[in-house]
């Protein structure tokens, strides 16, 4: 999963950047809301985590376009102005979820997951398909039971295919999801990690759609 | 009404009572003078037109008296007005002989009109050629005015000379009733004429202080919340009052405004650095991050609280603030629906569209509101309802939710500030704090009480924009 973080102060990104990638998130940044437009159009992110006052265009400003764009990202809205008008705007501009700061790192990580959860169409926080069980909230895969250990690339990509079961994901889609956009992209890491991924889970679980990319396939 | 101790006479008190008290009086006064004075010129001009009558009926009768040999003397014509042959008509003219010897003949000649009265003056006699004027009693009890003039008349050839009385008299009916019919035509015309002009008065005072009254108006509507300035065009002489008015009103929202976006912009700009401290103390789990934790935790809810409370303290001083409820619960509606998505909550308004106006900013409404619904979301089952109604100028708002509700004895110390019934639910807890605190300076209530749902009911009372 790729986030977006849309923050004009140095030190809250980084804390930020440093909080998502350690939940096994892929982490963009812009520091002003030309860049913010710029990557949230064209980048396929799966969220975004906006400040409001941001250099250049203000954030509102960035999310109405987004939106007028047909954008549908889900969009945090992370802001010191906390005023239940500023929320009403917030929200009417297309936010999907608003947290104050400060803020509890731990709550800003719940909204997240759910707000991704929600546009994936899934209700609960514990993705599922066969035996395989993926708990967005702990970043912990078990099949029947018994814990997986993962390294966080692999945790990504099973995440991206969890949240897209029985759908034919592309290898460029992968890499779009669970590389940054500065990252250095090899899509053969994708083959590896996609065969190392096949060992651990049960025989079968991961479909080749020859030309076309992966499918997550139930039992 | 100012103050009762006030002993000052009515019309210092009115603009209008004193307009018309001063120039009515004015007219009264001028048409009574006028009316003397016009009345003394007529009777004064008529009075010398009567004399002058007598004067020439006198001349008339000096020029017609002939006296014979024997000294009687004769008219050589008859005069000529008419009036001297009716009898009794006023008008009498009368020849009487003065002689010391043989005593005087009084009525010798006399007009057909005295028939057999006759003129009796006071014994006084005049020179020759010399003019007496007296009043004296005439017949049927009128009051006469009669010229006299004595006559000498040489003897001729050898006889003694002779002296005539000739008197001319007319009944003074004559002069003062065309003065009293004078008189009440004048009368007449200066009361009408009067009754215009006050009439006048009246509607020039009524219209000409009439924008007086729709500037009372225009103050009454900012007064009461329907207007932010005064509106209309006002006559030039008022215009420049409502003109400075407004800008002292739109200065004063400026300076409020202002006042409320450097709070705000101190409390926010604060915020970033808090969040970054808040942060980097919890990747630690030492007993300094803990602390710093609690402090950002403490710094951050008196920010909140003290930065709404300098707003609305600021926000109370803008005359005029009204705010559609209405389209305010929609805006919070939309966020809580988007908020708590995964709650799946109902959440119901009724009357949904109640034209009620809340007396006062969008804002205060929005942070009252918004606190209350929040909190019923956070709590709720299944299900939040909102109903409003407007009685006596009173905004009555109730929120009900299913949720598990406040014990009766921890309702009352929820509301006071920064406590929470429970640390499970995130939140800041001044939420109901800050309710209170706006609901109060807005001299409203909230109170709590348990729902018919289940859970909580807010019960919520705020003052009514007509």
């Amino acid at each position: 999963m790729r986030v977006l973080i849309v923050e004009d102060e140095p030190t809250i990104a980084s804390q930020l950047a440093a909080a998502l990638g350690s939940a096994g998130y892929a982490v963009d940044r812009a520091d002003n809301g030309i860049d913010a437009h710029v990557l949230g159009s064209n980048e396929p992110v799966d969220a975004v985590i906006l400040d409001l006052g941001l250099p250049q265009l203000d954030g509102l400003t960035v999310l109405k376009k987004w939106r007028a764009a047909g954008r549908t990202m889900p969009v945090l809205i992370l802001t010191a102005r906390d005023n239940w008008h500023e929320k009403v705007a917030g929200i009417d501009a297309g936010a999907d979820d608003y947290l104050a700061k400060p803020f509890h790192m731990e709550e800003l990580l719940a909204r997240l997951r759910a707000l991704i959860r929600r546009a994936g169409g899934h209700a609960s926080a514990e993705l599922t398909c066969g035996e395989v069980l993926l708990d967005t909230r702990a970043a912990r895969v078990s099949v029947g039971g018994v814990m997986l250990t993962l390294t966080s690339h692999e945790y990504r990509v099973l995440n991206y295919l969890m949240h897209h079961p029985g759908q034919i994901v592309s290898r460029s889609d992968l890499i779009e999801h669970i590389y940054a956009q500065d990252f250095d992209r090899d899509s053969n890491t994708v083959e590896v990690f996609i065969a190392r991924l096949r060992k651990k889970l049960p025989d079968g679980a991961i479909e080749t759609v020859r030309g076309l990319g992966y499918r997550l396939v139930g039992p | 009404m100012i103050g009762g101790g006030f002993s000052a006479p009515a019309w210092r008190g009115s603009l209008r009572l004193r307009l018309l008290l001063g120039t009515l009086g004015w007219i009264a006064l001028t048409i009574v003078v006028a009316g003397l004075a016009l009345g003394g010129l007529f009777r004064q001009h008529v009075a010398l037109q009567f004399h002058s009558e007598l004067t020439t009926h006198l001349d008339q009768l000096v020029a017609h008296l002939i006296v014979d040999e024997n000294g009687q003397p004769s008219l050589s014509a008859a005069q000529s007005d008419p009036r001297f042959s009716k009898p009794y008509s006023g008008l009498y003219w009368q020849v009487d002989r003065l002689d010391s010897e043989a005593g005087n003949a009084v009525g010798l000649l006399r007009s057909r009109s005295l028939w057999d009265d006759v003129l009796r003056l006071p014994a006084d006699t005049p020179g020759n050629g010399e003019l007496h004027q007296h009043r004296i009693a005439g017949p049927d009890d009128s009051t006469l005015s009669v010229l006299e003039r004595v006559v000498s008349i040489e003897g001729a050839a050898g006889l003694a000379g002779r002296s005539f009385r000739l008197v001319v008299g007319a009944d003074e009916q004559q002069l003062s009733a065309p003065v009293e019919r004078f008189s009440g035509m004048l009368w007449l015309a200066l009361g009408l004429l009067g009754l215009g002009l006050g009439l006048a008065v009246v509607i020039q005072v009524w219209v000409g202080l009439a924008p007086l009254k729709r500037l009372r108006g225009a103050l009454a509507a900012v007064r009461s919340g329907n207007a932010q300035q005064l509106a209309g065009r006002f006559p030039a002489e008022v215009q420049p009052l409502v003109d400075e008015f407004n800008t002292v009103l739109a200065q004063n929202a400026e300076v409020v405004e202002r006042a409320r976006t450097q709070a705000g912009n101190l409390a926010h700009s604060l915020k970033t650095p808090l969040s970054v401290i808040a942060n980097a103390a919890s990747s630690d789990t030492g007993e300094l991050a803990q602390l710093v934790g609690a402090q950002v935790e403490l710094a951050r809810t008196q920010i909140d609280y003290h930065l709404s409370r300098s707003r609305v303290a600021a926000s109370l001083r803008v005359p005029g603030a009204r705010t559609m409820v209405a389209a305010v619960l929609d805006g919070l509606l939309r966020v809580m629906r988007r908020i708590h998505a995964d709650r799946e909550l109902e959440l119901v308004v009724h009357p949904a569209a109640l034209p009620a106006v809340f007396r006062g900013e969008a804002q205060d409404l929005q942070e009252i509101l918004g606190n209350l619904l929040d909190n019923a979301c956070k709590w709720a089952g299944r299900r939040v309802e909102v109903s409003l109604a407007v009685r006596d100028g009173e905004l009555l708002i109730t929120l009900d939710d299913d949720g598990p509700g406040i014990a009766e004895g921890e309702r009352q110390r929820v509301l006071y500030r920064g406590e929470r019934a429970d640390e499970q639910v995130p939140g800041s807890g001044l939420g109901l704090a800050i309710v209170v605190d706006l609901t109060r300076l807005y001299d409203g209530s909230v109170e709590l009480a348990e729902s018919p749902l289940g859970g909580l009911r807010v019960r919520l009372t705020l003052p009514a924009a007509v």
